[in-house]
């Protein structure tokens, strides 16, 4: 308290107290509800436990940890976690800033348009889920039906290991652009018109406009998506787990699936949370990686 | 100058071509959803796919009839509600306190919710949800929901109480009123727009979250969600049924998004825009 002491002179000191009563029962929660279990998933990964049976947790140290890089499943499910952020976060933001520049703009009846476009966004992943498993259907989906009538030959979509993970990919881009277009279209909003008219004046071509002044004055904007979009596609779970649970062989399996799995269906709770710690770790430093980069460029 | 306004109509043609295009691809699935949700399952899974077929309520009927939906619906309705009630409470208070005294640093502490995968908080709370019997149990859901809605409502806030002006506040102090009156009284009255706000994106949230109830929800308290989830097993080949199930839980977040465009950015960015 004493480092943050209110400047307001009509402050009455029983009032001081007011500020920390007020955040209380927010902290109290905050930490009762992931404080506490941060420390305690740190305390289980640090042992093995059987649940239900009678026998505490036997300290095992870094075992958990340690068996994770002996086991094949948890390299799969790391190289399909960065795969699918690598190419999910490229793909987003391109096409996510191509739309939001795309309705950003003032035009007439667009304003429909972009309350129609965030729809993906705002619909569970169980609905999204279920629908694009009807149509990745092998036999009866309309995917294929779509690709017989190109004369191409029909796809196992989300049933074969080496189409899995880009049908996964293709929903999850579908479901989240509208996510990334929504930040760009905010700031679309909020550029100012100024540079506009001054590249007018001077003859500037609507490429060049877009290449020296849209897309630079869009950087903080595209940079807080792709932060955002990293803690969200590092830890992936809804549309896989909905759509494939991580198979077929686990070929779409992710850290966050594979944790589930041991944890939920085999119980092994202290090598869950190790997989968790892990992923956490890979999070901060790619969402700290990118956040240097917004410090780096000035936004 | 006339070649330059053809040009310019031109250039909105294909501005507006693209647009539609665009929208075409993103709202697709979703029409096919609804769209099959009033058709027979031999016309859903016919071959060619039907543009045109009858159209049909009896998905829906047997959704209510013989999946309990309507008893499903409701545990959505507690849960979110409660999550969201929970929410305003516990971060309404928080969000003025951090508004006024420049606490937002305080704040972040809040979003490592955010930033975590949530399996490792599942983990622990499961293990004690067991421990005191409490899975399948609408408290637990609902606290582990406002796990949720709390972040966004906290740092939505923020950033309406810190466009309130603080004079009339401060006059209301003079006269002798606590901080806590000053917010009961003043602050959040003035404030009921970005309360409203904040509820329904915690709602919309709320309704959406799939992994916390999918592990701490049972037979009696099960959500849409899971229950449409869980519906993909015993129903594999019904797609009328599961597109209307999809439909029922996709319908409420679209209405209220409608509603919510302006403020859609700012809830969904809460917190991170600042950094």
């Amino acid at each position: 308290m004493s480092g943050a002491k209110p400047r307001e002179s009509w402050l009455s000191t029983t009032d001081r107290l007011a500020p920390l009563l007020m955040l209380a029962p927010a902290t109290i929660f905050t930490l009762l509800m992931i404080g506490f279990p941060f420390v305690y998933a740190g305390y289980l990964s640090l042992h093995k436990l059987t649940l239900g049976s009678p026998t505490p947790p036997v300290f095992i140290g870094l075992d958990n940890f340690i068996k994770a890089l002996d086991d094949p499943v948890f390299w799969t499910a790391l190289r399909v976690n960065l795969f699918l952020y690598a190419v999910g976060l490229i793909l987003e933001l391109v096409l996510g800033t191509y739309i939001g520049i795309l309705l950003g703009q003032q035009l007439r009846g667009v304003a429909i348009a972009r309350v129609l476009a965030v729809f993906p966004a705002v619909i569970p992943s169980v609905a999204i889920g279920l629908v694009f498993v009807q149509m990745f259907d092998p036999a009866q989906g309309l995917f294929n039906f779509a690709l017989r009538a190109f004369g191409q030959r029909p796809l196992a979509w989300l049933a074969a290991p080496n189409t899995v993970l880009q049908s996964i990919l293709l929903v999850e881009v579908w479901q989240w652009t509208p996510f990334i277009a929504l930040i760009v279209m905010g700031a679309m909003q909020t550029l100012p018109t100024e540079p506009y008219e001054a590249a007018v004046i001077d003859g500037a071509s609507g490429f060049q406009i877009l290449r020296y002044l849209t897309l630079p004055m869009l950087r903080p904007a595209i940079v807080v998506a792709a932060m955002l979009r990293t803690v969200d596609l590092m830890r992936i779970f809804d549309s896989v787990y909905i759509m494939t649970q991580g198979g077929p062989i686990n070929s779409s399996m992710t850290l966050n699936v594979y944790a589930f799995t041991q944890g939920f269906l085999f119980s092994q709770f202290g090598y869950a949370s190790a997989i968790m710690l892990v992923l956490l770790g890979l999070t901060v430093i790619a969402s700290a990686s990118l956040g240097a980069l917004r410090r780096r460029s000035g936004v | 100058m006339k070649r330059l306004n053809w040009r310019g109509a031109l250039g909105k043609m294909f501005v507006y071509l693209q647009i539609i295009l665009m929208l075409f691809l993103i709202l697709f699935p979703i029409l096919w959803m609804v769209l099959s949700s009033f058709r027979y399952n031999v016309d859903i899974t016919a071959y060619p796919p039907k543009l045109i077929a009858p159209v049909t309520g009896e998905n829906y009927v047997n959704l209510v009839q013989t999946n309990n939906f309507g008893r499903i619906a409701v545990n959505s309705v507690i849960i979110v509600t409660g999550s969201t009630l929970l929410g305003m409470f516990l971060g309404v208070p928080a969000a003025y306190a951090a508004a006024r005294f420049k606490k937002q640093n305080w704040a972040f502490l809040i979003l490592l919710a955010r930033m975590s995968p949530g399996i490792l908080f599942l983990i622990p709370w499961y293990m004690v949800a067991l421990a005191v019997q409490m899975t399948d149990n609408y408290i637990t859901l609902i606290l582990t929901h406002t796990v949720i809605t709390m972040p966004v409502i906290v740092w939505l806030m923020i950033s309406f109480f810190e466009e309130l002006p603080p004079e009339m506040e401060e006059s209301a102090m003079m006269d002798g009123c606590s901080r806590f009156q000053v917010l009961r009284l003043i602050a959040i009255p003035l404030a009921v727009p970005g309360i409203a706000v904040s509820a329904i994106l915690s709602f919309i949230f709320s309704w959406n979250y799939f992994l916390f109830a999918l592990v701490l929800a049972g037979f009696k308290t099960m959500p849409l969600t899971v229950a449409a989830f869980q519906f993909i097993g015993t129903s594999a080949v019904n797609w009328g049924g599961l597109m209307a199930a999809a439909t029922v839980i996709s319908v409420p977040p679209m209405i209220l998004t409608m509603f919510l465009q302006r403020w859609l950015v700012r809830g969904l960015t809460a917190g991170a825009v600042k950094g």
